[in-house]
């Protein structure tokens, strides 16, 4: 059966005929969840992952989810690639393949499903890490997109000589335009890295499942094939991050991050400065000093036990330093007053 | 014989599930509770800025002769050990007799972007361990160190030794330059100065960003996937809900502590290799002659068992013992297996030293 392959014909029907009922079971789910019927024209589509995109439409719409539409969101973007795979075992047959390469090339070939980034083609961990969205990360790519005109600008006065009134203006922009177009240098090395890591992933599959071949280990779910596809990747992308080239990139990227930001901070703080604003540099400075007094007051206070226990001590000893000095007077008094009185007597 | 036999059947059945599952996940994500954390009552026994020192209530009395304080890291929020009802290190080791404290650091802004770690080491530690002392009538205590908490943890046994009748870690990095440690090896090529200087604290969003390229598939897609299976019911649900509040509810690193922690950590891996100094005090792990429980989870992704097994070399105790928790990072608080086997292990290590 695998040397002389599928019947490709009674397979597309077949497919045909599975697509259909998904697309009814589908249309079915919905309706009862939302009470309304998915768009019928995607069903002719690709039915299997343009269910999900309905269904973050449609979940997107529902304004009731609140927080969770977040977690809704994560859940359909990890699963976009799970259901491609799905599709496309459905698609080509499951069975019949013994060739691990055929099975990475269909798995490499699923990824770029219909809709999918074309920037993302056959690079699957790049989405991954798209996917994260860190508000940390997402927030300054948003902040250099806006900042792309200007940047523009400033990248024409690149090697113009700074003179005159505002030559410190100028250098200070190119200073600006040549730390984001490092970041920019930077940013594509590491993306390099990262495509070459999906590279690398699709061998570690069919590495993987040339294992599986074995009796008694064969993968008999997508889930299966999906699980294994990810160990794969993350193997892969181990290598690739624990080279010492990409701690080598992944320095240099974080620091070229941190100059642009820091050459943002400048100019802020020069507006700042001219509208009459207390800067970062100047509320930085304050909170300084301020924590080095508090630190200061905390190590006094915490040795005030110990000095009051010092002077108790001390005008203990004093006062038993005074009291023997009465006695010692008292002492050296007595006989002589005896004496004298001795005398008289 | 072909790796890979799915009947499209199956397949689709599969889909559709999946299918139904989500369709469900719009009733179920409407009925999950506002989820919340920490399964046992606590009272603040201690209070100094930020940072909070708790007392958990058991049932009964404790029987432990000395009181456990929990040191956690700064990079997540310490209800981890006491996450819910059935997944608690906390209740454990309570209803096994321990008298359990934990420091929560609170989450840092910019008034404290100039802690240092001689304030977080000489100061804030060393006060809670004194407050948890007074508190509990004692001279010495018992010290239980996770993750970054752990390497505070060490420093603090180094230099206050006197103050401690047991020390704990779990997680806790010690060699930061073993060839599988990710995140050290990330670290290495950075100028932590710029990083500082230019960010002062460093934003949790940050920190979380990096902890996911970790792993990004597993973590960023196949998680998610998994969560298909249970988007139908409530309470698994609202489990999955309430570890991913914790994983990214996570505080702010205050700028200067950070800058040390990886400069002298990190980068410069002064634990083992010497030099390192908090507060002009030098730290020597020699001088840990304390009895030493070091527990470590062998599927660590963070800090991989390999940064944490060295510990044993470099400690001048002779009452060294080592745990290996089959588990990740985790999964050692809150899996059922930790329930089972974490907590009666520190109870037993710590009942043979101190009663």
């Amino acid at each position: 059966m695998a040397n002389n392959g599928p019947d490709t014909t009674q397979l597309q029907d077949d497919w045909q005929k599975l697509s259909n009922q998904y697309w009814n079971a589908w249309s079915d789910a919905t309706r009862k969840a939302f009470s309304v019927m998915p768009d019928a024209a995607a069903s002719d589509k690709a039915p299997w992952h343009e269910g999900l995109e309905q269904w973050s439409r449609m979940f997107a719409a529902s304004q009731s989810q609140g927080a969770q539409s977040e977690l809704v969101e994560r859940m359909l973007a990890g699963a976009r690639s799970y259901f491609a795979l799905l599709q496309s075992v459905a698609e080509q047959g499951g069975e019949g393949k013994a060739d691990p390469q055929a099975w990475a090339r269909a798995l490499r070939e699923s990824f770029n499903f219909p809709g999918a980034d074309a920037a993302m083609i056959d690079n699957p961990l790049a989405r991954a890490m798209r996917e994260i969205a860190g508000q940390g990360a997402k927030g300054f790519e948003q902040m250099m997109e806006g900042l792309q005109p200007a940047m523009q600008e400033a990248r024409a006065l690149l090697d113009m000589p700074a003179f005159g009134y505002a030559r410190e203006h100028q250098e200070h922009y190119q200073r600006m335009a040549k730390a984001w177009l490092d970041y920019q240098h930077e940013t594509n090395r590491y993306n390099a890295l990262i495509a070459r890591a999906s590279r690398r992933a699709f061998e570690v599959f069919e590495d993987k499942l040339a294992e599986r071949g074995e009796p008694g280990r064969q993968i008999d779910s997508v889930r299966g094939l999906y699980d294994l596809w990810v160990d794969a990747a993350e193997d892969a992308y181990a290598e690739v991050a624990l080279s010492d080239e990409f701690r080598d990139v992944y320095g240099a990227l974080v620091n070229a991050q941190m100059r642009v930001r820091q050459n943002l901070q400048r100019e802020v703080e020069r507006v700042a400065v001219d509208l009459g604003m207390p800067t970062r540099t100047e509320i930085d400075s304050i909170g300084k000093r301020l924590h080095e007094l508090h630190r200061d007051a905390k190590n006094r206070a915490e040795s005030l036990p110990d000095l009051a226990a010092e002077v108790a001590a001390l005008r203990a000893e004093v006062e038993r330093l005074k009291a023997g000095g009465a006695d010692r007077k008292q002492v050296r008094r007595t006989p002589r007053k005896s004496a004298k009185t001795a005398a008289k007597e | 014989m072909e790796p890979v036999r799915i009947d499209p059947k199956r397949a689709l059945d599969d889909a559709l599930r999946a299918q139904q599952k989500i369709a469900a996940s719009f009733r179920t994500l409407r009925e999950v509770e506002d989820v919340d954390y920490g399964a046992t009552d606590k009272e603040a026994i201690y209070q100094e800025d930020k940072v909070v020192v708790y007392r958990y209530k058991g049932k009964g009395k404790p029987t432990a002769k000395a009181p456990l304080l929990i040191c956690y890291a700064l990079v997540n929020r310490p209800y981890m050990v006491d996450l819910q009802e059935d997944r608690s290190l906390v209740k454990n080791l309570l209803a096994l007799g321990e008298d359990v404290y934990i420091i929560d650091w609170g989450y840092p802004d910019g008034a404290d972007r100039w802690l240092t770690l001689d304030d977080y080491i000489n100061g804030y530690i060393r006060r809670c361990v004194d407050a948890v002392a007074k508190h509990a009538g004692v001279k010495k205590i018992n010290l239980l160190g996770i993750c970054e908490g752990g390497a505070f943890s060490l420093c603090f046994a180094s230099l206050y030794r006197d103050k401690l009748q047991n020390l704990i870690t779990m997680v806790t990095p010690v060699d930061f330059h073993t060839k599988d440690n990710m995140l050290s090896h990330w670290t290495r090529g950075m100028d932590v100065d710029l990083f500082v200087d230019t960010l002062g604290n460093v934003p949790a969003d940050l920190m979380n960003w990096c902890y996911l390229t970790l792993k990004p598939v597993r973590l960023n897609q196949q998680k998610y996937v998994a969560m298909l299976d249970i988007l139908d019911d409530k309470v698994e649900m609202e489990n999955f809900l309430r570890m991913e509040k914790w994983i990214f509810d996570s505080p702010d690193q205050a700028g200067e502590a950070f800058r040390q922690f990886i400069r002298d950590f990190y980068q410069g891996n002064k634990l083992v290799k010497g030099g390192l100094e908090i507060g002009g005090k030098p730290i020597n792990l020699k001088n840990i002659t304390i009895p030493v429980l070091n527990i470590f989870a062998e599927q660590d992704h963070l800090v991989p068992p390999s940064a944490s097994r060295p510990l044993g070399e470099h400690v001048g105790t002779k009452d060294y013992t080592q745990l290996a928790f089959k588990g990740g990072h985790i999964g050692i608080y809150v899996s059922g297996r930790a329930q089972r086997e974490v907590p009666p292990a520190i109870h037993e290590w710590l009942a043979k030293r101190t009663g």
